[in-house]
């Protein structure tokens, strides 16, 4: 086939310079998740357990979300439960043994709201327990998590900072002082 | 052709959701060098799978009498880079640039052996103009224009993928290129050159 189109031919991407070649990781990986969401629907017992209370957080920009709280508080999402529609995405997070669900804010979204959309203001605050409190804080830090209360050893047993994510919802995270102790050998 | 046709894997899925297996088999590689050349791989990698997770749930409305199920998930795939425009931009940004270097440098290597050298400098020359005129496309030409031209469908192949009439993938093709024409030669001849679909068929077979 030629016609005026062959420049737009030419510069396909890998016409122009060959992409590195299919990575079978890939393809393997995506399977897997695609064979693990079929038997979810299948056998819905043997797939995540939700746990029996889990907070709904509301974002003007969801998807710029699920990406600040992966890279940032190192929240690991179930790829396999994303749900995406023009009006939205709703999203997974795990944590630990708990789980968040993001999604978008606004009256058609369960009349939800950001912070963002309420000057900044809170109705309530997640609490998280993290393995390693101060290697979490100093990652949320450098990805520009905004630190709202330092990095303390409260009296009622925990080391904890709060921050803000990127629409201000605020986040509570510690780890038990007898857990720092044990991970860093007593000298905590 | 002892293998089963993908329409006949999609209806033996409805009773055995496992079964769906072998269309993941068959396209995800397709597929994936598509969602490559359109986001580039950081994106391409959960697209990929998320364009089968979409089919696997839809399998119940797939028109069993299509063997061949790459157009609709050509389709699905298309559907689901609504939400990554921005990756798409920073995709053709980056291919106008490659496509600027590779008209300076290295023609020999890109261009097609059969093409006659004449003509060959001539297109080189409006690489990077052809690479940042598709980013100003509206979408939807941009996803019927490259599915014919990238991805070699046809159009009634693209009509399936996109679920509109193959007259309609007629008409977005040819303001597609005019809009190229015009966005690659500013005043030049061929952009004061009407666009017939009767043009359009003599010059273009599906």
């Amino acid at each position: 086939m030629s016609d005026d189109l062959d420049p737009l031919r030419r510069v396909r991407p890998d016409r122009l310079q060959p992409d590195d070649p299919l990575d079978p990781a890939v393809l393997a990986e995506q399977r897997e998740r695609l064979m693990s969401a079929i038997d979810q629907t299948v056998n819905p017992e043997t797939g995540r357990r939700t746990p029996s209370i889990y907070p709904r957080i509301a974002y003007r920009d969801e998807a710029a979300a699920l990406e600040f709280l992966t890279r940032a508080f190192g929240f690991r999402e179930w790829r396999e439960s994303r749900m995406e529609n023009p009006t939205g995405m709703l999203a997974w997070l795990e944590v630990g043994d708990g789980v968040v669900m993001i999604g978008r804010a606004g009256p058609e979204h369960h009349d939800l709201s950001s912070p963002a959309d309420l000057g900044g203001a809170n109705t309530c605050m997640v609490n998280v327990y993290v393995d390693d409190v101060d290697t979490h804080h100093a990652r949320a830090a450098a990805e520009g998590a905004r630190i709202v209360m330092p990095l303390e050893d409260m009296f009622w047993g925990d080391r904890r900072y709060e921050a803000l994510d990127l629409e201000g919802h605020r986040w509570h995270f510690g780890e038990r002082l007898s857990h720092v102790r044990e991970r860093l050998g007593g000298r905590g | 052709m002892d293998e089963p046709t993908d329409a006949a894997v999609i209806a033996a899925s409805l009773d055995d959701p496992a079964s769906f297996a072998p269309i993941f088999d068959r396209h995800a590689a397709t597929l994936l060098r598509f969602l490559v050349r359109r986001v580039g791989p950081d994106a391409a990698d959960g697209l990929v799978g998320d364009t089968f997770r979409v089919a696997f749930e839809r399998r119940g409305s797939y028109d069993l009498d299509r063997p061949f199920a790459r157009p609709w998930l050509y389709g699905i795939a298309t559907n689901l880079l609504a939400r990554h425009r921005r990756a798409e931009a920073r995709r053709l940004s980056a291919l106008s640039r490659l496509a600027g270097r590779a008209a300076a440098g290295a023609p020999e290597q890109a261009a097609a052996p059969a093409e006659a050298a004449v003509e060959r400098l001539d297109a080189q020359d409006r690489w990077p103009t052809v690479a940042s005129a598709i980013a100003d496309l509206p979408p939807g030409e941009r996803d019927t224009l490259l599915l014919y031209a990238w991805e070699d469908l046809s159009y009634g192949d693209i009509a399936q993928a996109l679920g509109i009439p193959v007259g309609t993938v007629r008409s977005r093709l040819n303001r597609a290129r005019t809009r190229l024409r015009a966005g690659c030669e500013p005043g030049g001849p061929r952009s004061e050159q009407p666009s017939t679909p009767t043009e359009d068929r003599g010059r273009i077979g599906p």
